[in-house]
C-alpha cells in the first residue's frame, strides 16, 4: 500500500514538473482536432491532408524553422470556446487562439482579446492585403483583431451526373438559377426527369443549415438583418418573402425532407440529389468520392457559391482567425507573435487545401490555389462573402436560434410569419441580456 | 437452486420478451462496435456498410497512436480513484459521525450537508472555478479531484447505513475497552463494506464520466482526463467523416467502466434494487 502510494505520489509529482530552456515560449490553442499519430513529427506541409494534418504540419514546421521559439499546442474539444472564457476567467489565456470571425467581436467588446494591429505591421502585414470578406470578419471598433486565416461558407455542391440526366447541363457545367423563379422551375425539370429531389437539406438538428439560407437571399435583398446591436429584424417582407420561398421547395417536395447533416452527406455521396447546400469544408470528401471509381459521384462533381436568386449576388459567410488573446507578455513573446503571424500569412495558401477559401488577395491570384480542384468556381466568395456586422455579439447563439424557427419555418412545423417573429423575440431577448 | 426454480417458471412467452429486451439493448452497442471497426470513408455514404467486412483496427491504431491517450487515461484513472477513495473515507467519518456522535447543531448540520442534493454543480460553477483559479489549482490533480470530495449523496448513504447497526455492537466493544475510533475502523467500517463497494462504484463512474469540469479546469491537455481529450481529438464533422474513429473513441472509453461493472455487478444491482441500504 506504501508504494502504491509512494509511485502515485511521484507520478504526481512528475505530472506538475515545468520544462525550462531558452527559448521563447507561445501558447497555442487550437481545434481541428488532433491527428499526432499521423502527423506528430510532419513538417512537410505539402504532404499533409484535411485540417488537422496541415495545421499540425504547419505549427511543427515553425517549430523547426524557428529553434528560438517553441509553440507548445493545446488542442481543445471544438469550438473550444467554454476553455477559453475559463482560461480567461482565471487570467491564464493562451498566447494563440483559433476563432470563429463571428465571436471575435464577444471577446474584444469585453477587451479580452488584443488588437493585432501592431503584429501585422512588425510582419509586414497589411489588412489592404486580406481579401474584403476577411478583412471586414476581422476589423471592429477601428481595430483589427486578428489574423484572418480563411473565409468559409456555404457552397452549391452538385452531382453533374443527375444535372445531366436532367438536362442541366451546358458546355460541361452545370446550369445554376439566376433568379428564385428559375431555380423553381429547374428544380422540377429535375424532379422530372431523374425522379430525385433538386435539393439535398439538412434541416434536421443543423440550424447552420437553415440560417445561411435566410441570412444569404435577405442580404441580397438588402435586407439590414441588425438595424443596431440589440435588435434582429427577420419578420420583414423580405425574410418572409425568402422563407415563403422554401416552405414552398419543402411543399412541393423539390428537397429532401427530415435530414440531419449526417443524413444529407450520405445522400449527395450515394447519389440521391442534385445539389447539396453545405460549407467550404466538404470539398476535400466529395473531391475524394469523384476521383474514386464506382462511387456515384466519381466524375461527376462540381461546386459552385450560392446562386443570386434575387438582388445582388452576395452571401453570408464566416471565417477562421487567429487571435491574441489579452495578458502580460515580454517583448520577446510579442515578436515571437508576429513572426508566427508572418509565417502563417506566408503559408495560407496550404490550409486553401482544406476547401476554406484564402484570407489573402494575393493567394487567390497564386496559380497553385488556381490549380487546385474547383478553386477557381469558389474563389468569388472571397468578394461576395459578407459577415454579420461586428456590432453584433453571440452570433454563434444567434445563429442557433435563427436557424431552429427558420427551418422550422421552412418544414412546416410552425407558420412563416409565427417562426419569424419567434426568431425576432428570442434574439432580442438575448441581445438585451447582453452587456 | 432456487434462482434455478425461478428461472424454471418463465414461461417461453416471458423468455422470449427477456430475449427481445437484451436484443434490443445489445443492438446499439453491437453497431457501436461494428461501426468502429469500419473504414471512415466507406461509412461517409452509407453507415450498413458496418454490416459486413473489412473491418479493420485503424481506428485504434489511431485512438492509440496518439502519444497523449495514455496520459489522458492515467489521468482519468488517478482522478476516478483519487475522488473514490477520498469521498469513501469522507463519507464514512462523517456518516459514523451523523450516526453516532451527539455533538452541537448535529442535525442541522445534516440538514444543511443534504441541501447540496438539491443544488446543481451548474448553479456554483463559477465561484467554484473563481476559488479554484484563486488557489492556483486548475490544471492539477488536486484542481479536478477536490470538487468531487463534496459528496453530500455519500454523507447521507452512510449515515443512513451506519444507522441500521445495532448500537449493542459499539456498547459492547466499549465495555472491552475499544475507543471510538477503534469501534469504527475494526468493528463499523468492516459491517459496511456492502454499501462502500455500492458508492465507490457510483462515485467512481460518476468520476471517469465527468465533462464538464475536467473541460473547463483542465485546459492543457497535458492534463486533460480520457472524456475531454477524446472529445478535442474529434475533428470537425467527426459524425461524418469520421465515424468509424468516433465510435472506436466510445468503445475505448467505456471499456474500463465496462471492467468496473463486470466486478462490481451485484453491488450495482443490490443499489439499484435499494436494497443496498438496510
Amino acid at each position: 500500500m506504501k508504494r502504491i502510494a509512494a509511485a502515485l505520489l511521484a507520478m504526481l509529482a512528475l505530472g506538475s514538473c515545468a520544462k525550462s530552456d531558452h527559448r521563447t515560449h507561445l501558447y497555442l490553442q487550437r481545434f481541428f482536432g488532433e491527428c499526432g499519430a499521423e502527423y506528430g513529427g510532419s513538417t512537410d506541409v505539402a504532404k499533409a491532408e484535411g485540417e488537422c494534418g496541415i495545421i499540425t504540419a504547419l505549427v511543427n514546421r515553425f517549430n523547426a524553422e524557428n529553434p528560438d521559439i517553441r509553440i507548445d499546442v493545446n488542442v481543445v474539444a471544438w469550438p473550444g470556446y467554454p476553455q477559453l472564457t475559463a482560461q480567461v476567467a482565471a487570467r491564464d489565456p493562451p498566447d494563440l487562439v483559433t476563432m470563429h470571425e463571428g465571436v471575435i467581436s464577444d471577446y474584444a467588446s469585453k477587451g479580452l482579446v488584443e488588437p493585432v494591429d501592431g503584429y501585422l505591421r512588425a510582419a509586414g502585414i497589411s489588412p489592404s492585403d486580406f481579401t474584403e470578406a476577411a478583412r471586414q470578419g476581422v476589423t471592429m471598433y477601428g481595430h483589427v483583431y486578428a489574423l484572418p486565416w480563411d473565409t468559409h461558407g456555404g457552397l452549391f455542391h452538385v452531382n453533374t451526373a443527375l444535372f445531366a440526366k436532367a438536362g442541366l447541363m451546358r458546355a460541361g457545367k452545370p446550369v445554376l438559377p439566376d433568379s428564385a423563379d428559375e431555380m423553381l422551375q429547374q428544380a422540377r425539370q429535375f424532379e422530372r426527369r431523374t425522379g430525385k429531389p433538386y435539393l439535398i437539406q439538412s434541416n434536421v438538428g443543423d440550424p447552420a443549415f437553415a440560417a445561411r439560407n435566410l441570412y444569404t437571399y435577405m442580404m441580397a435583398q438588402g435586407a439590414v438583418l441588425f438595424p443596431d446591436a440589440k435588435h434582429v429584424r427577420l419578420n420583414t417582407p423580405i425574410g418572409v418573402d425568402v422563407a415563403n420561398y422554401f416552405r414552398r421547395i419543402n411543399v412541393e417536395k423539390l428537397g429532401t425532407q427530415n435530414m440531419d447533416t449526417p443524413a444529407a452527406i450520405a445522400a449527395f455521396v450515394s447519389g440521391e440529389g442534385g445539389i447539396y447546400p453545405t460549407g467550404t469544408w466538404m470539398i476535400g470528401s466529395f473531391e475524394q468520392e469523384a476521383k474514386t471509381p464506382g462511387r456515384p459521384l466519381y466524375k461527376s462533381y462540381a461546386v459552385y457559391p450560392y446562386p443570386r436568386l434575387w438582388g445582388a449576388h452576395v452571401e453570408y459567410v464566416s471565417g477562421h482567425s487567429w487571435v491574441v488573446p489579452t495578458r502580460t507578455r515580454t517583448p520577446a513573446q510579442r515578436a515571437a507573435i508576429a513572426r508566427f503571424f508572418k509565417f502563417m500569412a506566408a503559408h495560407n495558401y496550404d490550409w486553401t487545401r482544406t476547401g476554406h477559401i484564402p484570407a489573402f488577395k494575393a493567394v487567390l491570384d497564386d496559380p497553385r490555389f488556381k490549380a487546385l480542384p474547383h478553386r477557381a468556381d469558389i474563389a468569388p466568395l472571397a468578394s461576395m462573402g459578407r459577415p454579420l456586422p461586428a456590432y453584433v455579439l453571440r452570433q454563434n447563439a444567434i445563429e442557433g436560434i435563427v436557424g431552429e424557427e427558420a427551418a422550422a419555418a421552412f418544414t412546416g412545423q410552425k407558420s412563416v410569419p409565427q417562426a419569424l417573429a419567434a426568431a425576432e423575440r428570442r434574439v432580442d431577448q438575448l441581445l438585451a441580456t447582453v452587456d | 437452486m432456487a434462482a434455478e426454480f425461478r428461472r424454471g417458471r418463465l414461461s417461453p412467452l416471458g423468455w422470449a420478451g427477456l430475449t427481445a429486451g437484451a436484443a434490443i439493448m445489445l443492438a446499439p452497442l453491437v453497431w457501436t462496435l461494428l461501426l468502429s471497426l469500419k473504414n471512415n470513408a466507406e461509412l461517409v455514404g452509407h453507415s450498413e456498410a458496418a454490416l459486413h467486412g473489412p473491418y479493420t483496427l485503424q481506428n485504434y491504431a489511431a485512438i492509440f497512436g496518439n502519444s497523449l491517450t495514455l496520459r489522458w487515461l492515467l489521468n482519468s484513472t488517478i482522478v476516478a480513484l483519487g475522488q473514490t477513495a477520498g469521498v469513501l473515507i469522507l463519507a464514512s467519518l462523517a456518516g459514523y459521525g451523523f450516526s453516532r456522535l451527539d455533538f452541537p447543531l448535529r442535525k442541522p448540520l445534516f440538514i444543511f450537508i443534504l441541501v447540496g442534493l438539491a443544488i446543481p454543480s451548474q448553479a456554483v460553477i463559477l465561484v467554484q472555478h473563481q476559488l479554484f483559479a484563486w488557489l492556483h489549482l486548475h490544471n492539477s490533480y488536486p484542481g479536478l479531484i477536490l470538487p468531487g470530495l463534496v459528496a453530500p449523496f455519500g454523507v447521507f448513504f452512510m449515515t443512513t447505513y451506519m444507522r441500521g447497526i445495532p448500537r449493542e455492537l459499539d456498547e459492547a466493544a466499549m465495555l472491552d475497552g475499544a475507543s471510538r475510533w477503534t469501534i469504527f475502523w475494526k468493528i463499523i467500517l468492516p459491517l459496511t463494506i456492502p454499501a462502500q463497494s455500492t458508492l465507490a462504484v457510483f462515485t467512481f463512474l460518476g468520476a471517469w464520466n465527468d465533462y464538464w469540469w475536467p473541460l473547463i479546469s483542465a485546459t492543457h491537455s497535458s492534463m486533460y482526463t480520457l472524456t475531454v481529450g477524446l472529445a478535442a481529438a474529434q475533428m470537425n464533422y467527426a459524425q461524418t467523416s469520421g465515424l468509424g474513429y468516433l465510435m472506436a473513441q466510445a468503445v475505448f472509453a467505456s471499456i474500463p467502466i465496462f471492467i468496473v461493472y463486470i466486478v462490481f455487478q451485484k453491488q450495482i444491482v443490490r443499489a439499484m434494487a435499494g436494497t443496498a441500504v438496510r
